[in-house]
């Protein structure tokens, strides 16, 4: 089985982020990039699923600027077979769409029997390139996977719900899923895996000019901070259960 | 009658006085050795065969084990350097018998007697085999014969004396470290070193030339000759080669060596196993001092250093050393003439602390944390080791850089909230919080209060704005991906930042810093902090009255090499007690080897038995001198104790006095009341 797996740069989780003087996108400046969480887990899928039919082929796919490549030497440490690398200093200027077409036309060419990738971004979180990548390659999709398997010349993924319910569905191949975090067990990068990289291929295709953006990015800004304090009154019970309400409907943590 | 008078000649000071009691006693004794004179061509061509045979039977066994080691890798770090150091460890560990009998007195001294005896012998026995082709050149009348084999015949009762005292306990007393099976070959050898004694000694007592010579001549000889092939095979190998393994050992308290090329991963197989190891293997002499003193092995766990050692042995024995059959058990596929060896299983090689007690114990030069963590490379290095909390702490330190898996940014907070300066190449120190000291809560006091010590003494210091673990816990565990990675961030960090000095209270970051980092550029010069105050021990508030315990941690006694001065620091803080086991015999405390990140431990906790050991001493405070035995103990002996003695760090120790001093006025406040 040929699986590709397409997966996300983000900049590392505790970096001090600053926004860009034109106030369109970060200051990548300063900071630390790694592979986008759900996508390290997409990847692990994908070598689990790899080791346990024992035969195929795991492609990591990635678009991004010259740095992405560390990111993909991890993926091949790891254990990925290929690289691609998809050459575009523009991301930020480029749409969900965009994005995943530029990833269509190289996966495209690869033909995979499976495409997995992270069900969102840690950065921008928007959870839809899969989906609409699974659209341009005109192949089914499911969405929050957290267990594959191979049953016959399909799959049986498990997909997570809301409220602790999850959805077992059967589907035929090729297909594309979105990997939730926490499915499995992630690997540690090793010497040897690093080693055997250097001599794996990283090919490096060219992004096609970005087309006109269906949404367009005003402005970026970090979260603005809010303090709100409510005074409860009334007598212990009363106080009571107006917290048990407010945790209930306002936070919704109960 | 024999064994009467030979005490008499233990306890005389003069042997001549002796041998004058003997005479009086109307023995028939001669001051000097009887010889059996002349041998016939017959005799003398009988020997010359009996010396040949038993030659070629020792070089048969001997041939295989030689080749075995000289065909092993070689040791790309291997240097001769430093030769002083060699030479004296050769003068005192293989002549003096040091560690032999530091570490076990009365058996060492018997130990040290017979090589002693053997040396001594050594003359003796190649007159003894000259003779017999009428070449002897030392004749039992002449002035110097004379003294000599008088002085040999006293060496022949303290050997003789040893050999069955060694015997006794071996067989008899049978302590457990030595192993549970009974080795009637080491009885057999102990029988024929009493014979060549006995048989020496006896010749004092006969004719010149008579038939009763000739007989013991011929037994002595013979118990020589069966001696010799007997030793390639047995435990007594190490007569031949520990003393070349203590002068080669590779320089340094265990050193990992580096990989070499880009198919080295550490002991995967046969073919890793470097010629030191290898010497070393066989170089073993089964004492059990290592596994006696092993955290892991006495505490139920499946780890044991001699078996590892040992293990190591039967597999070059039976695979060799170019093999590419893996080490380790988990790895191998057993088969009926294979069956797994459990000691040589990746279970047992995590197990290690890397507490560093079998090294510093074994007599004979063996290293045994640096094969223990190349089994654990081998298994690391190649994503063999496969287990949950060993895979979190490695992705912790790939993404967070800290060993706790916490986020950059509560080290930010928590220099911002102390009002830590950060390092600008102006203050004198940088102080280096690593992982307990800038994510624990425990580490951050002892911090905390380490800071206050220096500011107390006026010393200006700074710490870094970025700081990442020094890799120690990827290190022993074998991550060298992880571990190199760290190093040279660090080495980068400090370069950046121009530091020249630097102070750590953890003798992890101070031993990783100093040594391992080595392997990828030279590190600023470190210190702990017992040894900054200790330094400065006079400008430090004297407290008494309390009782304080001391635990030396391993990463700063074994291997740096400081005892006296975190007592020098106790000492001002207190009363220093002593803890049955302390100095160079400290007991570990179970977190050592990255072990403080893994799971539960099998058997017993270290921890606690240490715990247990410190708290009995009715000191009512213990003394530490590194955040992770601090964190250990810190459960361990509450588990232990109802009413559990204070646990303080030797920077709190002397900062709690910094704080008592400062309400002095107030009378009500005394000094005891002035900590926590």
């Amino acid at each position: 089985m040929k699986i590709v797996v397409a997966i996300k740069q983000v900049p590392e989780r505790d970096a001090p982020v600053h926004i860009a003087a034109d106030g369109k996108w970060i200051d990548e400046g300063d900071l630390n990039y790694t592979i986008n969480e759900p996508d390290a887990y997409a990847l692990e899928e994908a070598l689990q699923l790899k080791e346990k039919n024992g035969a195929g082929e795991v492609v990591v796919v990635c678009a991004g600027p010259e740095r992405v490549q560390t990111t993909l030497r991890e993926a091949l440490a790891k254990g990925a077979d290929r690289a691609i690398h998809i050459e575009a200093d523009d991301l930020g200027s480029r749409d969900t769409l965009g994005i995943a077409q530029i990833l269509a036309d190289a996966i495209k060419a690869e033909s995979p029997d499976l495409i997995l990738t992270g069900l969102q971004s840690d950065d921008l979180g928007l959870g839809q390139t899969g989906v609409v990548l699974a659209e341009l390659l005109d192949i089914p999709h499911a969405t929050i996977i957290m267990q594959v398997e191979v049953a016959g010349g399909g799959l049986k993924v498990k997909r997570e719900l809301e409220d602790g319910w999850f959805q077992h569905v059967e589907m035929s191949l090729p297909a594309l899923l979105t990997i939730q975090s926490g499915g499995n067990k992630l690997r540690y990068a090793t010497l040897m895996g690093i080693k055997k990289a250097k001599t794996k291929e990283l090919k490096t295709v060219a992004a096609a000019a970005p087309g006109a953006p269906a949404i367009a990015l005003e402005r970026v800004y970090l979260p603005e901070r809010q303090k709100k304090t409510e005074m409860l009154t009334g007598s212990p019970a009363e106080v009571a259960a107006k917290i048990v309400e407010k945790l209930k409907f306002e936070v919704r943590v109960i | 009658m024999l064994a009467g008078a030979l005490q008499v000649a233990i306890g005389a000071r003069d042997l001549t006085g002796a041998i004058f009691l003997f005479q009086e006693q109307g023995f028939h004794l001669s001051a000097t050795l009887a010889e059996p004179g002349h041998f016939s061509a017959l005799e003398s061509a009988l020997l010359a065969l009996c010396i040949v045979a038993s030659a070629a039977l020792f070089f048969w066994r001997f041939g295989p084990i030689l080749r075995t080691i000289l065909r092993s890798k070689k040791d790309v770090d291997f240097s001769l350097h430093p030769l002083g150091r060699r030479v004296w460890d050769f003068f005192w560990e293989v002549l003096c018998q040091g560690k032999v009998i530091r570490q076990r007195p009365l058996p060492g001294l018997a130990h040290a007697f017979v090589f002693w005896g053997f040396l001594a012998f050594a003359l003796v026995s190649l007159n003894h085999m000259a003779t017999g082709f009428g070449l002897g050149f030392l004749p039992p009348a002449s002035l110097i014969g004379n003294f000599y084999f008088l002085f040999a015949a006293v060496w022949a009762v303290l050997v003789a004396v040893s050999i069955t005292g060694l015997f006794v306990r071996r067989f008899f007393v049978r302590p457990i470290w030595l192993g549970r099976k009974v080795s009637y070959e080491s009885g057999f050898i102990a029988f024929l070193i009493f014979l060549l004694m006995v048989t020496y000694l006896a010749a004092f007592f006969v004719e010149d030339g008579g038939l009763a010579v000739r007989g013991l001549w011929w037994m002595h000889t013979l118990a020589l000759l069966i001696f010799l092939p007997l030793i390639p095979h047995t435990k007594h190998l190490h007569l031949v080669l520990s003393p070349v393994t203590v002068f080669l050992k590779r320089d340094g308290f265990s050193k990992i060596p580096p990989l070499a090329g880009d198919e080295d991963f550490g002991l995967v197989a046969g073919k890793d196993v470097t010629q030191l190891i290898s010497l070393q293997t066989y170089s073993c002499v089964e004492c059990g001092r290592c596994t006696e003193h092993c955290p892991a092995a006495t505490t139920g766990k499946v780890l044991n250093p001699k078996e590892i050692i040992l293990g190591l042995r039967s597999y070059l024995n039976e695979f060799g050393p170019a093999s590419d059959t893996p080490l380790l058990t988990e790895a191998r596929v057993a088969s009926p003439d294979n069956p797994p060896e459990k000691y040589l299983s990746m279970e047992a090689a995590f197990e290690c602390t890397t507490c560093g007690s079998c090294e510093f114990q074994c007599p004979v030069g063996i290293q045994h944390v640096p094969v223990i963590v190349g089994l654990r490379r081998g298994a690391t290095n190649t994503g063999a080791w496969e287990d949950d909390y060993g895979t979190k702490l490695f992705l912790a330190l790939e993404k967070n850089g800290n060993a706790l898996g916490l986020s950059a940014i509560e080290r930010d907070k928590f220099i911002q909230k102390q009002a830590f300066p950060i390092f600008d190449g102006t203050q004198e120190y940088c102080l280096w919080l690593g992982c307990m000291g800038g994510y624990d809560p425990k580490g951050r006091e002892i911090i905390a209060d380490f800071a206050r010590v220096m500011q107390h003494l006026g010393t200006s210091f700074g710490v870094l704005k970025k700081e990442k673990c020094t890799g120690d816990p990827a290190r022993r565990l074998g991550n060298d991906l992880v571990f190199q990675t760290l190093a040279e961030n660090g080495l980068k960090a400090f370069e950046t930042a121009k530091v020249q000095k630097i102070v750590a209270i953890c003798p992890h970051c101070v031993r990783t810093i100093a040594t391992d980092w080595r392997e990828y550029g030279v590190a600023p010069e470190i210190e702990h902090h017992s040894e900054f105050m200790a330094r400065h021990k006079d400008r430090l508030p004297q407290q008494t009255g309390e009782s304080i315990v001391y635990h030396d941690p391993c990463y700063l006694g074994r291997y740096h090499d400081v005892y006296e001065e975190p007592r020098a620091v106790v000492a001002k803080a207190g009363t220093l007690v002593e803890a049955p086991r302390s100095h160079e015999r400290s007991f570990c405390c179970g977190a050592g080897g990255g072990l403080a990140f893994l799971g539960e431990e099998k058997g017993e906790r270290v921890s606690h038995v240490r715990a247990r050991e410190l708290a009995g001493t009715g000191a009512q405070i213990v003394g530490t001198a590194c955040p992770f035995c601090n964190t250990m103990f810190r459960d361990a002996l509450t588990a232990v104790s109802d009413a559990p003695p204070q646990l303080l760090d030797i920077a709190q120790l002397t900062a709690r006095a910094l704080t008592a001093s400062q309400p002095q006025n107030q009378s009500e406040q005394q000094s005891s009341g002035g900590v926590q």
